[in-house]
């Protein structure tokens, strides 16, 4: 069992796969998380804009995160999920991912800021990086993620 | 005290005096002698003064205050109603426009004292005595037995009170018990601010020595605070009147307690009156004494009451004392109780969006026992049921967010009235149908696109009189305000019979500012051109003037009118006038759309913009200027391949018959191709979010039976 510490601030963050590597969505953000669904394709939208889902009655738009960062396109799977978000900007909105893994809660003093490299495309959507036993934990900035592309 | 919990209820109000005034002023124009109106006015301005004294708005209360006198003056004959007068009234209104703007905007009235106008009010009144003003106030006390004119009426309510025939007989059984029979009138001081709780005491303390048999308004109303300054018991009891008045009296912020005795032959005498209106007024009306027309014995007659009458008192509550026409008249003034209860737009929404969820859970229970096969035909009767229920609830509850246009157009003759004299034209403003009911959001912002077209009409549309004169038409220019329902639509027309819209000069305006070339020019027909009007940027006037000539006018009403998913149209002759026409839905939340397959895909498209389903052989496709087209009785109109635009590969063979649906806006028709049509069905539209608003040709979704999501296609923009 992991201790609970009570020194110093901490986040909690959601883990999550896409490929190979490890993300974290700050919870406060996650309204809730379901399993793949049919998605109602949208015409005429950008490509990482999957369509929307019925969740309870409501419809949500869901995009792709990894169209929008660049990577492979998703491929369904059993593990994969829908993560309701809820910003303050942009309302609800589901990303798709390929796993979710645990929740984990991460000192401030471990989160590293990211040195901002504006090159690298997939950087832009970082605000940084976590340590934490399971290895390193990309930090997802939500609002670039889902911040509509001009 | 703080006040502020109330004041979205004081701002309310306040509007609502504020229209009403202006309404009423603008008849005392045309009708300067009108006794009624003016003392709506006066009572207007009263309730007025007295809550923006409640709330503590001084400069709003004072403003109120001398407006009150002069009319208090117009109404003992003092002075007359003249031109000017109701100039600086209209200033006056304004004003408190501006107080109530700031008021609802910071919670504070704002410094402008508004000096120059309270002196003109003064000036008016000078000609009257200044002691007149108090009298009217609210403050002055009105003495048992000798009302000051100002509240004889109101002051023995008690006497106007609807008796049934259960609470008769008790008055009658006490009667003959030797009990005394009371009515009283209990007025609360303007300033209070818990009525209902004053009333509680009230009650409370005559309940100590009486027995309450009806009030008016009812204990329900008077607990929900649903009465004006007064309210009205009949009580019986042992002790004296005095005693109970004076307990009624104890209680704090009560102004004044009139009491009475009322003797059985009240009770019974309005029914005399109802059977034979010739007769005398009775003792009913014997004590309201300004209006008194005939001696009418006022000893208390503790005779026993008069033979029952049947036949009358069964259409209970039989009015009491109403038909004496001399009572008549106070209850004129007397503002009629609304069977209303205010309710917050967004409870209305929330009751909207669970109904939205009902008819999406009956249509899933509508799909799941077809899909299931096994259905009996008691689970299909109960189904039937239950789809007959929800269409009735749906029904029901978008009538309750149904609200006559009634409150947005009444501004308008006031606004008129103002261009007239800005302008210098005369001019006329006729309405029709205000209370044509249209969803509470569209009648929230239909206001600014039906301003714009008046002020257009206005401004450009009528000619100035020397003009009309000229052309052989009236002086007075006539601009007509329309609305009424046509099916599933609203419609609203603003006409006016002015100069009509030039085309000529529209299009050399266009071509001047590079909207349209020259050569296009040529090609284009009048009702093109005036559609050039809806863009951007567009103003025909030479001069700009304070009303309008901007150049963001049509633009915006267009622009509004579409965000309501309705559509704007103008017909214009040049020289005869022109007649914008408005057509908006009546409900923005649910709609019968038509289901269609589109390769894998399903589609909604509301039905009403649907003209017609054909069926069309591919050798009947035609190609005009490279567009295919179809030949439907003598119209040409255009082929829109869904598959094409929504990027679907088309799941039918090419060779197959086309399915058609010919859809139509205004007075353009399309020809949609899709796969298959599913069915008609009722549907809740639910908005995509603002995150996928790129998509022009969507105009919502929609959750299916299934609880899969459905496009809605959005037909205006295909065409």
């Amino acid at each position: 069992m992991e201790e609970l510490r009570v020194v110093g601030e901490s986040t909690q963050f959601i883990v999550i796969k896409l490929g190979d590597e490890q993300y974290g969505i700050d919870i406060k953000y996650i309204d809730n998380i379901v399993r793949m669904q049919h998605i109602t394709r949208v015409p005429k939208v950008d490509a990482y804009l999957k369509g929307v889902i019925n969740l309870r009655g409501e419809v949500i738009p869901v995009m792709s995160i990894r169209i929008k960062m660049g990577l492979e396109p998703d491929v369904e799977t059993k593990s994969s999920r829908i993560i309701i978000l809820k910003l303050e900007q942009q309302g609800t909105i589901g990303v798709i991912v390929d796993e979710v893994k645990e929740v984990v809660t991460l000192e401030n003093e471990n989160i590293e800021k990211m040195a901002y490299d504006s090159k690298d495309e997939k950087a832009s959507f970082l605000f940084g990086v976590g340590k934490c036993e399971g290895g390193l934990i990309s930090l997802l900035d939500l609002n670039s993620v889902v911040l509509e592309s001009v | 005290m703080d006040v502020s919990q109330y004041l979205e209820i004081f701002l309310d109000e306040t509007n609502e005096h504020l229209q009403n005034l202006n309404t009423q002023i603008l008849s005392l124009e045309q009708d300067p002698e009108n006794m009624d109106t003016i003392n709506e006015i006066f009572r207007a301005a009263h309730s007025l003064k007295g809550m923006a004294g409640t709330m503590g708005y001084k400069r709003m209360q004072t403003l109120t205050h001398d407006m009150e006198n002069v009319f208090s003056e117009v109404r003992n004959g003092n002075i007359k109603v003249n031109a000017d007068m109701i100039d600086v009234l209209f200033q006056c209104l304004d004003a408190l426009e501006e107080y109530n703007t700031n008021i609802r905007e910071s919670s504070d009235e704002g410094t402008n004292d508004n000096g120059a106008l309270i002196k003109r009010l003064n000036n008016i009144m000078s000609g009257g005595s200044d002691e007149e003003g108090e009298k009217a106030s609210p403050v002055s006390e009105a003495p048992k037995d000798s009302p000051v004119q100002v509240d004889s009426q109101d002051s023995q309510k008690f006497r106007e009170i609807k008796l049934n025939e259960n609470q008769q007989n008790v008055l009658k059984e006490a009667d003959r018990q030797g009990k005394m029979v009371y009515g009283l009138t209990v007025k609360v001081q303007e300033s209070c601010i818990l009525k209902a709780a004053r009333a509680f005491l009230v009650f409370k303390a005559i309940e100590e020595t009486s027995e309450i048999i009806v009030s008016d308004p009812s204990s329900q109303d008077i607990e929900d605070e649903k009465f004006d300054l007064y309210f009205s018991l009949i009580i019986i009891s042992e002790e004296e009147l005095d005693k109970i008045v004076n307990a009624a009296k104890s209680v704090s912020e009560i102004e004044d307690v009139i009491g009475g005795v009322l003797n059985m032959n009240d009770v019974n005498s309005a029914k005399e009156q109802e059977e034979d209106d010739a007769e005398a007024p009775q003792t009913a009306a014997a004590q309201s004494s300004v209006r008194q027309e005939k001696p009418a014995n006022e000893a208390p007659v503790q005779a026993e009451a008069p033979q029952v009458q049947p036949a009358v008192q069964d259409q209970a509550p039989a009015p009491v004392s109403t038909p004496a026409p001399a009572a008549k008249k106070p209850a004129a003034n007397k503002p009629v109780v609304n069977r209303t209860v205010r309710v917050d737009i967004e409870k209305l929404d929330t009751l909207m969006n669970l109904v939205s969820e009902l008819i999406i859970a009956k249509n899933s229970l509508v799909s799941a026992s077809t899909m299931s096969g096994n259905s009996s035909p008691a689970v299909n009767e109960q189904i039937e049921y239950l789809e007959s229920v929800t269409t009735s609830l749906h029904e029901s509850v978008m009538k309750v967010r149904m609200v006559p246009i009634e409150s947005t157009v009444n501004k308008f003759p006031r606004m008129v009235r103002d261009l007239q004299k800005k302008l210098g034209k005369k001019m006329e403003l006729y309405m029709s149908g205000e209370e044509t009911e249209l969803d509470r959001t569209v009648v929230d912002q239909i206001g600014d696109p039906l301003m714009h077209l008046l002020r257009n009409s206005a401004d450009h549309g009528l000619e100035s009189a020397e003009v009309r004169k000229e052309r052989g038409k009236p002086e007075v220019g006539s601009i007509f305000l329309d609305a009424y329902q046509d099916g599933n639509n609203v419609v609203i027309e603003v006409r006016d019979d002015g100069n009509g819209i030039d085309t000529k000069a529209v299009k050399n305006k266009a071509i001047e500012r590079g909207v349209i070339t020259p050569e296009q020019g040529e090609n284009m027909s009048d009702k093109e051109i005036i559609d050039l009007l809806f863009n951007a940027g567009f103003s025909t006037a030479k001069v700009v003037s304070d009303v309008s000539g901007r150049g963001v006018g049509l633009d915006v009403v267009k622009s509004m009118i579409e965000s309501l998913s309705g559509e704007v149209e103008v017909k214009s002759k040049l020289g005869e006038g022109s007649t914008w026409t408005i057509r908006l839905p009546l409900t923005l939340a649910i709609i019968q759309a038509l289901m269609v397959d589109i390769g894998d895909e399903k589609y909604a498209i509301s039905l009403g913009s649907i003209q017609t389903i054909e069926d069309i052989s591919p050798s009947d496709v035609k190609l005009v200027q490279a567009k295919e087209v179809i030949q439907l009785r003598d119209l040409v109109i255009p082929l829109v391949r869904l598959s094409d635009i929504l990027d679907i590969p088309s799941k039918k063979n090419p060779e197959d018959n086309l399915v058609v649906v010919i859809v139509k806006k205004g007075d353009k028709q399309a020809g949609l191709v899709v796969d298959e049509l599913i069915g008609q069905q009722e549907i809740v539209i639910k908005s995509l979010g603002k995150y996928i608003s790129k998509c022009k040709i969507i105009s919502g979704a929609t959750v299916l039976g299934d609880g899969e999501v459905a496009l809605i296609l959005d037909a205006n923009t295909l065409i």
